[in-house]
Order: structure tokens, then C-alpha cells, then sequence
């Protein structure tokens, strides 16, 4: 009998700790999800900002480093 | 007068001599070379920039640290092909590029006709730490790269940590063991195509040679040799050898660098000749010519250029 009890309650246990279980997984797997899904969108901004940004950066940076050039030299062939 | 003379002879005597058995000090040892660089005066020698075509590179600088440069470039490049024959597609591409260069920061960007940013960033975080980016983008999706590394530099020792898109990890390290022989390691992984490996470097260098090995899981075996036989000759050889694919390569060459010009030359053992000359005309005018001979695959390339600016 007690053995019996025993045994029913161990097996309530075990379903209820792999719920809990089942339960922690799923949101440690929506949020890994959700991680990827932003840092994906973040890696595909920062791949367009650079592509069409990094070199007008660069020419913002040395107009205005020291002594400041002037933008006639920046444009003209000489 | 005499009593002068005496104790400078003395003194100048005194330095070489004390020059010679110098006592190894083992904790005050000199920073390695960069684990990428480890052979690099043989890649100096042995691999300039070959060209086919003609190829026109103005750089004009505006200030100290910044400069813009425009490139043109006309002449066949290569298409990957199944079959042994190269096949050949006549191109003509303009590249702008801007350069700033600070002794904290330093960026360079080149853009191209069809759309390709080329990028490169290398700023010091701090004195030992430098973060270096590198970004070959284009407008084709999915074929795009880039990476980023962290270098720390020790007194006697370097170690980098690089990340790439596709999930490449990886990381090397390099330490001076005595003045002469420096020893490194690096592991990486690419997460993509689910591959790792380890490798090993070392490097041994005297004032007259320096003799370089590298060995990888990727089944590379790599070997360079460079002597410097006077100011202005020095001599190089290369072997690569793979073990798994059974390829081997290897290839002898010299490096003339005199007053007015510099002359590379090569000779390969898949039977490629290759030569390159670069010609100071005057402060600021480089005439190049680049030839490349592959008596094998009867392919046969030859560049001339001119360079402007600094």
C-alpha cells in the first residue's frame, strides 16, 4: 500500500517536473527566437548603413580633421 | 688633444664588443610579429599584385591624414570555369576610395563601379587592445563578408580574437620564446559550414633571414625561407604542400630593391613565371608592369600601369 502511494505520488512528480520543465524550455526557446530574429535584423541595418554610409563617414571625418581642406579640393581633379 | 682621443676609441670599440655575447635576457624579450604577418617578407617577395590589363591609380591627398584615390582599371578578368580553360571577360571598372589615417584611427573605403564597398577599420582602444574590422559588401545577397578582430599585445606575446559573419570564430595567439624564434597557435571555427581547426606557426629570424613554417588541420603544410643577401638583393622561396589533397607548390624567387625602381621575380613549379616592376619616374609617378606566364595552362597575362601621387 504505502509502496503503492509511494509510487503514484513519485509519478506525479516526475509529470509535474517535466512540465515545469517543458514549460522553461519553451520560453528559453522564444527567447533564443526572439535574439536571433532582432540580431538578424540588426546584422541586415548595419550591413546596408555600412554599404551605403561608410564612405561619406570617412569623407566627414578628414573634412573636418585639421588643417580643415576645403571643398574645392575635395572635388576638383588636381 | 691625445687625451681625448684615446677614451673615444675605447668607447667606440667597447659597444661591439659588448654587442656580441650579449646574455640572453628571457624576460625582457621583443614583441612578436602579428600571427597573420608571420611570413610576411616572403609574401612581400613572392606575391605582388599581378595585374592583367592596364590600371591608372591617382591618389591626391587633401591634408596629412586624409586622401582620396581614383583607380581605373581596364583589361580581361578571369571567370571560374568548369572545363581547364580560363575564360576571359573584358572589364573596365572606376574605384573611388577615401583614406584618414590617424595614429589612433585609421579608415579606408574604396567603392566600385558595380557597387562593391570595400571597408577597413583599425582604431586603438586603448594601447595594448586594437579592434580591426574588415567588410567586403555588395549589392548581391548572401555574398557579402566581414570580420571583425580584436588584437592584445603583450610585452613579449599577442593574441587575437576574430569574429566573422557566418559564424566564424576564432583565435591565435604568438610568443617570443628567444630574440630569434617566435611560436603561435590558432583555432578557429566556421559555424556555417560546421568545420573547426587548429594550426601552428613558428618563425625564426636573424638580421639576414628569416625561415617561417605553419602547420594546420586544414591539411596545409606551409614553408618559407627569405635571405637578404645585401641591402638591395634578397632572395625568397615557398612551399605549400597539403597533405590531404596531395597539392604540392613550390616557388623560388628575388627581390631587387634599388634606387629608382623595384623588381620582383618568380618561378613556380606548376611551371608560372611571373615578374613585376615598379619604376620611380619622377616624386610621385610609379610606372608599373606586371607579367605573369603560365606555360602550363598556356595562359598569359601582361599589365602595365601607372601610379600618381604619394
Amino acid at each position: 500500500m504505502a509502496s503503492k502511494v509511494s509510487l503514484k505520488a513519485g509519478k506525479g512528480k516526475v509529470v509535474k517536473k517535466s512540465a515545469a520543465a517543458d514549460e522553461d524550455e519553451g520560453r528559453a526557446a522564444v527567447a533564443a527566437k526572439f535574439v536571433k530574429e532582432w540580431s538578424t535584423w540588426a546584422m541586415k541595418k548595419a550591413k546596408v548603413i555600412t554599404h551605403y554610409g561608410f564612405i561619406p563617414m570617412v569623407i566627414i571625418i578628414g573634412m573636418n580633421s585639421d588643417p580643415k581642406p576645403s571643398l574645392s579640393q575635395l572635388l576638383s581633379p588636381v | 688633444m691625445a687625451a681625448p682621443a684615446p677614451p673615444s676609441l675605447a668607447v667606440a670599440s667597447a659597444p661591439p664588443a659588448a654587442a656580441e655575447p650579449q646574455k640572453v635576457d628571457y624576460l625582457n624579450l621583443p614583441c612578436p610579429i602579428p600571427y597573420e604577418e608571420i611570413s610576411r617578407e616572403a609574401l612581400m617577395s613572392l606575391k605582388p599584385e599581378l595585374f592583367e590589363g592596364m590600371r591608372f591609380d591617382f591618389s591626391k591627398g587633401l591634408n596629412q591624414n586624409f586622401s582620396l584615390s581614383h583607380s581605373v582599371m581596364m583589361g580581361p578578368t578571369e571567370v571560374p570555369s568548369q572545363s581547364s580553360e580560363t575564360i576571359k571577360i573584358p572589364t573596365a571598372h572606376y574605384e573611388f576610395g577615401a583614406n584618414f589615417i590617424d595614429p589612433k584611427l585609421m579608415l579606408f573605403g574604396r567603392v566600385l563601379t558595380d557597387g562593391r564597398v570595400n571597408a577597413r577599420l583599425k582604431c586603438d582602444l586603448t594601447d595594448d587592445l586594437t579592434l580591426k574590422a574588415n567588410a567586403q559588401l555588395t549589392n548581391e545577397p548572401h555574398m557579402s563578408h566581414g570580420m571583425f578582430n580584436f588584437d592584445y599585445k603583450g610585452s613579449d606575446y599577442r593574441s587575437q580574437f576574430q569574429l566573422g559573419n557566418g559564424g566564424l570564430l576564432g583565435a591565435n595567439y604568438i610568443q617570443s620564446v628567444t630574440p630569434s624564434l617566435s611560436l603561435g597557435g590558432e583555432v578557429f571555427w566556421a559555424g556555417q559550414h560546421r568545420k573547426s581547426g587548429i594550426g601552428y606557426a613558428a618563425r625564426y629570424n636573424t638580421d639576414k633571414m628569416v625561415a617561417t613554417g605553419q602547420v594546420a588541420s586544414t591539411g596545409m603544410v606551409a614553408l618559407s625561407y627569405v635571405q637578404k643577401i645585401s641591402e638591395k638583393v634578397s632572395l625568397a622561396s615557398d612551399f605549400m604542400y597539403n597533405y590531404l589533397s596531395r597539392d604540392v607548390t613550390a616557388s623560388v624567387g628575388y627581390d631587387y630593391i634599388l634606387r629608382q625602381c623595384r623588381l620582383r621575380g618568380k618561378i613556380d613549379s606548376s611551371g608560372v613565371v611571373s615578374s613585376f616592376l615598379e619604376e620611380r619616374f619622377n616624386m610621385g609617378l610609379n610606372f608599373i608592369l606586371s607579367a605573369e606566364i603560365d606555360h602550363r595552362k598556356k595562359d598569359y597575362k601582361f599589365g602595365f600601369g601607372l601610379t600618381v601621387g604619394e
